[in-house]
């Protein structure tokens, strides 16, 4: 084998292993269960940070209009929505930890929810972090609160509905 | 006895007999003297706990659960509903009680708890296979010894630091001073250390406090603060009272880290050394995989060291440095959780371990002294300290191979008891809050109705 072939069968060998390791990486469950064509926007209280290896999921109960409180089921119990979205070292780079999230943190979030109409689906678009114990005005997000901190660039996403 | 069955026990007992020679330097329960007076290691302890008897109540059955070193027959002092001679029972206790969280007062005196160990509450009812509940429980339960105890001032770390971090840096400090840390290649890192381990708790002469067989409950409760205290007695409560124990590795949960001193959570221990990575790997239920970074350093920004991101590890991160032939460790970034028959832990966990070749007269190495300094400021009003063995039977080149575990759940939690269910049988199952404490969830939920339970923190309101 010359060098030139063996320069090209270490660069496939590379790219197979890259293209293995991508897959393993989006291939834990499908994404389908999620309907892309409906995006939610919440502002919610964290429950909890799940900060698993594949998707960190952050729990929450959405706050209602009046910013307030939060939304409740007919046992006066809170409606908790679960968001997942990247890796937990990913989103620990972005600012999202279970220490920097703690239970009670006000965020807003844009996602896309599952098809079957249960609590849960996949974060799109930007996310912003209240300051402590400050929630937005009636009907606002935490875009709008002085002192709000960005997780990543992106803005927060138009709700569909 | 077949023949097989005979040569399996003529083996067991040559091979028990053979390993009380070789760890004969390292039986009883002593910290390695590392042959200076160390800022933060080697202090000796101040009683062996393989001197001192266990509290009980309890059997020790012979197999599943029993070791070398337990006695046979009832330990404890009174049976069946009776209470031991001189003894005066209190008129509530947590075995009669209908609400523990009102009896805080009562926690401290080791007659609310009948005077078992914590390990021996969740006996009572055949948690480990003998049954001393009596007949008309909880009422009935068994009486420890209320003469025996192991002291606290013996578990208690010896040093005088506040922090892991502190420890550390003394400790590494001194290591300076004396020349180090050694930086070891291959060709002088101490590759005897790689190999195979004995279980520490089926070890001769290795008992440690954290097996939790010969202390008082109260003298735990007065290592917590005010909240782990609580969690503790809830724990204690439900397996001596209500006999609902959530042990989470039934249910194939993480074990967490500190189940890694639990009697039953590790057997054997394989180590594996190298200049950059000193690995140990133990293991039952779930695997217990500590990956020591020599040289390298935590970053300290952020809510506790860590060395990777900021996401907390169920067994956390090492790091470590070698001093000659001895290994000084520091972990943190850990998830915080529980360990039956102890006490929970928090986030803020963290420890500094001291790994020392153990060796007979003519040098010759036996195995490891393991002394560990556990720092959590949530859980514990001072640090603590365990010290135990780790006695060497071989390198890789023999015995049977590390199998990696990967737990499938049979036990669910069925109406808030633990049950375990086959193949195409449905139940409702209820989605645990793994990052929370799961199993008192539980318990809350179906057995403590009722109960005055401290008020949580409300969230979900903003003025």
């Amino acid at each position: 084998m010359n060098a030139q072939s063996r320069i090209g069968g270490m660069l496939a060998v590379t790219v197979a292993a890259i293209v293995v390791l991508a897959a393993s990486v989006r291939a834990h469950h499908s994404f389908a269960m999620y309907d892309l064509k409906i995006t939610k926007v919440f502002t919610g209280v964290v429950t909890r940070v799940d900060p698993s290896v594949n998707h960190l999921q952050i729990y929450f109960a959405p706050m209602n209009a009046e910013r307030k409180n939060v939304e409740r089921n007919e046992a006066g119990q809170p409606i908790v929505w679960s968001v997942e979205m990247e890796g937990s070292a990913q989103m620990a780079k972005l600012g999202v930890s279970v220490n920097s999230f703690p239970p009670g943190t006000v965020f807003s979030v844009g996602l896309h929810p599952l098809r079957n109409g249960q609590t849960a689906g996949s974060r799109e678009g930007g996310m912003f972090r209240c300051p402590d114990k400050t929630p937005p005005a009636p009907g606002m997000h935490c875009d709008s609160v002085q002192g709000h901190t960005a997780v990543g660039n992106a803005p927060l996403p138009k709700p569909t509905e | 006895m077949k023949n097989g069955a005979w040569r399996v026990a003529v083996l067991t007992a040559a091979s028990l007999f053979v390993s009380s020679f070789l760890i004969a330097p390292a039986r009883a329960q002593r910290v390695t003297d590392p042959g200076f007076k160390s800022v933060g290691r080697g202090a000796p302890l101040l009683v062996d706990l393989n001197d001192r008897e266990m509290t009980g109540a309890t059997i020790r059955p012979p197999t599943a659960g029993g070791k070398p070193d337990d006695p046979s027959g009832f330990i404890g002092s009174a049976r069946n509903g009776q209470s031991p001679p001189g003894i005066q029972p209190l008129e509530v206790d947590l075995f009669t009680s209908k609400d523990f969280y009102k009896d805080r007062k009562l926690w401290s005196d080791r007659r609310y708890f009948r005077c078992n160990s914590p390990a021996a509450i969740e006996d009572l009812w055949g948690g480990n296979r003998t049954n001393l509940i009596g007949d008309n429980p909880p009422g009935s339960a068994a009486w420890g010894h209320c003469d025996r105890d192991y002291p606290r001032e013996a578990i208690v770390s010896p040093y005088g630091f506040k922090t892991a971090q502190a420890h550390y840096e003394a400790l590494l400090e001194e290591t300076r001073r004396r020349g180090g840390p050694t930086q070891h290649t291959y060709a002088t890192v101490p590759g005897e250390w790689t190999g195979r381990y004995m279980r520490p708790s089926g070890t001769p002469g290795n008992q440690y406090w954290f097996r939790m067989r010969h202390v008082q409950v109260p003298t735990i409760l007065s290592l917590l603060t005010e909240e782990y205290q609580t969690r503790m007695v809830q724990e204690a409560y439900h397996h001596g009272h209500t006999n609902k124990a959530m042990w989470p590795s039934q249910f194939c949960w993480p074990e967490g880290f500190m189940r890694r001193w639990h009697e039953a959570a590790v057997r054997e221990h394989q180590i594996m050394v190298t200049p950059s990575l000193v690995q140990i790997m133990a293991g039952v239920a779930q695997n217990f995989i500590t990956d020591i970074h020599i040289g390298r350093q935590f970053n300290l920004e952020g809510a506790v060291p860590r060395l990777g991101p900021d996401v907390p590890r169920w067994y956390g991160e090492t790091i470590g440095f070698w001093d000659r032939d001895t290994l000084i460790t520091w972990t943190s970034n850990i998830q915080g959780w529980k360990t039956h028959a102890a006490f929970e832990h928090s986030n803020k966990m963290q420890t500094i371990e001291i790994y020392t070749p153990n060796r007979d007269g003519s040098g010759k190495f036996l195995g490891l002294n393991h002394e560990a300094i556990f720092y959590d400021p949530e859980a514990l009003v001072e640090p603590v300290r365990i010290v135990r063995n780790l006695v060497k039977m071989s390198g890789f080149e023999e015995g049977d191979p590390y199998v990696f575990i990967e737990c499938l759940q049979t036990i669910y939690a069925v109406d808030g008891t633990a049950t375990p269910v086959s193949p195409g049988q449905v139940i409702q199952y209820e989605v645990p809050d793994m990052l929370g404490r799961p199993w008192a969830d539980i318990w809350e939920k179906y057995w403590e109705k009722g109960m005055e339970k401290p008020e949580e923190k409300d969230i979900f309101s903003f003025k």
